[in-house]
């Protein structure tokens, strides 16, 4: 989740608008003059997850191409649609045709917004909660948009890499939140490094290092009535089981730019972490991971979340000719290639949305679910060593871990809470 | 500290120490080139300041290491571990000590008494790391060649002050070694050359990790009826950061003095994180339990570091330095040098400990010049300025830790009094200083 990005994405004002639908105009070009007909391939959204940023994509959604229209959405909780449902409506005008009809609470909601007359689902539920709807989205033959990360554990990495296959099968879009891959600079920079401008990549450095987080993910405070399942799944981004901790939730940003440089996700991984601050919920408060990618290229993660200390949210990548750095908003080379973007950037939120319309009208659906899920377990496999302290390979996590977080039901009862992870002491599943 | 050479050092068996004699006599051969001491004035009379597990095996190493050198004095600020120590050179050293009621002494100010006397050539410094600087300047003034044993300082305060006196063994042609054994380990001296002389092309990225135990065992966990809290504080001094330095300086600054080593350089700035995750219980004082750091050299060269002391834990104990053209691993046992230019460099076997030692006394007989004073002071700064940012939560200059840090953790006085422990650091809380 962002910072200044999610404030600037709220804040979309009409100039950004029209910027972004410049970029769509520019999408669209390449796909000739197929004008799509109204109707046919309007694009109906289904909104599963009703937070903040499952209310920002739907606006977004919205604003990035024409003919897209709110059609259902789906919570656990009634609070939460309805301040989505108003929001919208106020913001989306005629374009939210959803009407209370086509508004669904509970743990099954996400089934009943999948019934619907909708053919994009966006999913914006806590990323526990990610591979079983991104399962039932696609057997439905829904396109999918669906925020990072996409998964908490390797049984739901793996459940959502069948998924995105069974979409390729299919033919459906699946675009995934990690908006970087849509963002000017970054597609700029990386086809520079793609295209040996910085020699060969031997190294790298990726970093979220921010603040604590508090007030931005609200922590609820647990009372008579509220506890066990609801109050966590309330106060998901503070408790790994949810939200995959926040190397995973938020960090996943950077990593996923590291694999996008070097081509790969990493062989193996040894981390280390705690908690030397924080006291909410059963996440860390800092993380340190040693990716390995092939051919022995390490890349060193770092993120935090501690108010107080020094801020950096980047990449760096190192080769053997230069370096490159990128952040949200500017990226350069150095070295004998040396270039800075400064090029027009549009809004990446808007962007990634265009692009995934603009790919199923051109026939050509983009289906990011393997690539994410790769990000994804990349950050989670990080958590795991960080967790217990043991080094780990990517083929084992991938294919013979047996972690999975889910919880005995799915039902607000009493949930103990899982004890913080204790390096050494829990065990490597 | 090599594992290996560690365990030996601190099971010191009269087996181990004919094993070492051995290796002396290698090493002693090595150094000498054909120079041949006479007894009486070639005499090295050796004083030994903190007289625990690492002073008594740095002080065997030194009496192994050369013909004609003697223990003459020893102090100690407990006299149960002085006692200990003195027991082990009279069993194990019985013409090689000399050590009387009148040249052994306790206390706060017996490291005063070991440099005031005339017959003590070299002085072994070996209390904790944060008595470093002040017993090095009192040695130096006192016109005394000095061992030292790494870390030499805990604090940006206690650096300044070793170079300051580093500077001025120079002026005064006395000799300073530093206990980095690993720069005399001979794969490391061989593989860091080739590094030098380009092996793997200019270096742009490296990796220090020491992953291992939580030292759990360490020492006596009990606080004895009537210690005061300086006194327990002292004897628990691994797990306090103003003795210690804390483990990233007490122990890692060995991996870090190597990236310095192979960098020639040391870093410009540095991010750091860390925390104590596992080793929470009182006992275990201040200090954190890991630490992750990433070191930037000049020409934005990042080099990462990460330490832990955790049982249960994947183990490691690795440098890494990638270059251009190849990429360098090394670590206690080897370097394999990867890329255009393969090769892999074994220990050649020679104690390094007994090497370096070997090294010192054979410069003071032949009066040249050794002074690793400023260089083991730089590469304290290095952990230092890690553990500093990881504590703090701040990224720090190297010029800002050298310079301006007033870091100073010293205690209000030097007496067996009440000590409050300082908190364990809470990054974003406890304030750069």
């Amino acid at each position: 989740m962002e910072d200044k990005a999610s404030e600037r994405k709220r804040e979309l004002s009409r100039r950004e608008l029209i910027k972004a639908s410049a970029v769509v105009g520019a999408t669209l070009a390449s796909g000739g003059s197929r004008i799509f007909a109204a109707g046919s391939d309007r694009f109906r959204i289904g909104l599963i997850g009703c937070g903040g940023r499952g209310t920002g994509a739907v606006n977004d959604c919205v604003n990035s191409s024409r003919g897209v229209e709110l059609v259902a959405m789906g919570d656990l909780f009634k609070d939460r649609l309805d301040s989505s449902f108003n929001d919208l409506k106020r913001s989306l005008g005629e374009k939210a045709k959803v009407t209370r009809d086509t508004c669904f609470v509970g743990f099954d909601a996400y089934k009943k917004v999948i019934g619907c007359d909708v053919n994009l689902i966006i999913l914006a539920t806590p990323p526990h909660f990610r591979p079983a709807q991104l399962q039932a989205a696609i057997e439905a033959g829904k396109h999918v948009f669906m925020e990072k990360p996409v998964g908490v554990d390797p049984v739901g990495i793996r459940s959502v890499i069948a998924s995105s296959e069974l979409a390729e099968s299919k033919g459906l879009a699946i675009v995934a939140g990690t908006q970087r891959r849509h963002q000017a600079h970054y597609v700029e920079l990386m086809k520079r490094i793609h295209n040996g401008d910085i020699g060969r990549i031997v190294g790298g450095q990726c970093y979220w290092n921010g603040g604590k987080m508090e007030g931005y993910w609200k922590f609820w405070k647990q009372t008579d009535r509220l506890f066990g399942m609801e109050w966590q799944c309330r106060s998901w981004p503070w408790f790994t089981w949810l939200s995959g901790d926040h190397i995973v939730e938020q960090h996943v940003h950077n990593i996923d730019i590291m694999n996008w440089a070097i081509g790969s996700h990493p062989v193996q991984a040894m981390g280390m972490g705690g908690r030397q601050v924080r006291k909410l919920g059963n996440i860390f408060d800092h993380f340190a991971v040693e990716f390995e990618y092939p051919d022995g290229v390490r890349v060193s993660s770092m993120c935090r979340q501690t108010e107080g200390c020094t801020g950096n949210v980047s990449e760096r990548v190192v080769g053997t000719k230069g370096r490159s750095y990128t952040d949200s908003s500017i990226g350069f080379l150095e070295g004998a290639n040396a270039y800075k973007y400064d090029g027009p950037n549009p809004n990446p939120y808007v962007t990634e949305h265009a692009d995934l319309i603009a790919s199923v009208r051109q026939g050509k659906p983009l289906n990011e679910g393997k690539r994410v899920a790769e990000s994804t377990m990349c950050a989670i496999m990080g958590r795991m060593s960080a967790y217990t302290g043991r080094a780990l390979k990517w083929d084992w996590a991938m294919k013979a871990s047996k972690l999975d977080l889910t919880p005995p039901k799915y039902e607000f009862s009493d949930l103990p809470v899982e004890p913080v992870a204790i390096p050494g002491k829990t065990r490597l599943i | 500290m090599n594992n290996q050479v560690k365990g030996r050092a601190s099971e010191l068996s009269r087996r181990d120490f004919i094993k070492t004699s051995g290796a002396a006599g290698a090493a002693a051969l090595l150094w000498s080139t054909g120079r041949v001491f006479a007894a009486g004035s070639d005499k090295i009379r050796v004083g030994l300041i903190g007289c625990g597990g690492r002073g008594t095996h740095d002080t065997t190493k030194c009496l192994s290491s050369a013909q004609n050198v003697e223990l003459v004095a020893m102090g100690d600020l407990f006299e149960d571990r002085l006692d200990r120590s003195l027991r082990h050179f009279r069993e194990n050293f019985p013409d090689r000590t000399n050590v009387t009621e009148a040249t052994s002494f306790i206390g706060w100010d017996a490291y005063k008494k070991v440099v005031a006397l005339d017959d003590v050539d070299l002085v072994i410094l070996t209390e904790p790391p944060h008595f470093r600087p002040g017993h090095l300047k009192a040695a130096i003034e006192a016109g005394k060649h000095v061992f030292m044993e790494k870390p030499v300082a805990v604090d940006p305060v206690g650096v300044r002050s070793v170079i300051a006196s580093s500077e001025l063994a120079d002026k005064k042609k006395l000799t300073i070694l530093a206990g980095t054994q690993m720069r005399r380990i001979s794969h490391l001296v061989e593989g860091i050359k080739s590094i030098h002389d380009g092996s793997i092309g200019e270096i742009v990225s490296g990796q220090c990790v020491r992953l291992g135990g939580g030292m759990l065992t360490w020492g006596r966990k009990e606080r004895q009826p009537g210690w005061s809290d300086m006194e327990w504080q002292l004897r628990r001094w691994l797990f306090l950061t103003w003795l210690s330095g804390d483990f990233i300086v007490e122990m890692h600054v060995h991996n870090l003095d190597v990236m310095n080593w192979a960098l020639n350089a040391h870093p410009v700035q540095c991010v750091g994180m860390g925390g104590r995750q596992v080793r929470t219980a009182a006992e275990y004082g201040n200090a954190y339990d890991h630490f992750a750091v990433e070191y930037e050299y000049p020409d934005g060269v990042r080099i990462e570091y990460m330490g832990t002391q955790i049982d249960g834990c994947t183990n490691r104990n690795d440098q890494r330095l990638v270059g251009t053209k190849g990429r360098a691993y090394t670590d206690f046992g080897r370097v394999v040098i990867e890329g255009r230019n393969k090769v892999e460099y074994a220990w050649d076997q020679v104690d390094p400990c007994l090497r370096q030692h070997a090294d010192q006394i054979a410069a003071i007989r032949e009066g040249k010049h050794l002074n690793e004073g400023r260089r083991i002071a730089e590469s304290t700064m290095t952990s230092i300025m890690g553990r500093m940012s990881a504590y703090t939560g701040r990224a720090l200059k190297w010029d800002w830790a050298m310079n301006a840090s007033q870091l100073d953790l010293s205690p209000p006085k030097y007496e067996f009094c009440d000590l409050p422990m300082r908190p364990v650091a809470i990054p974003g809380k406890t304030k750069l200083i």
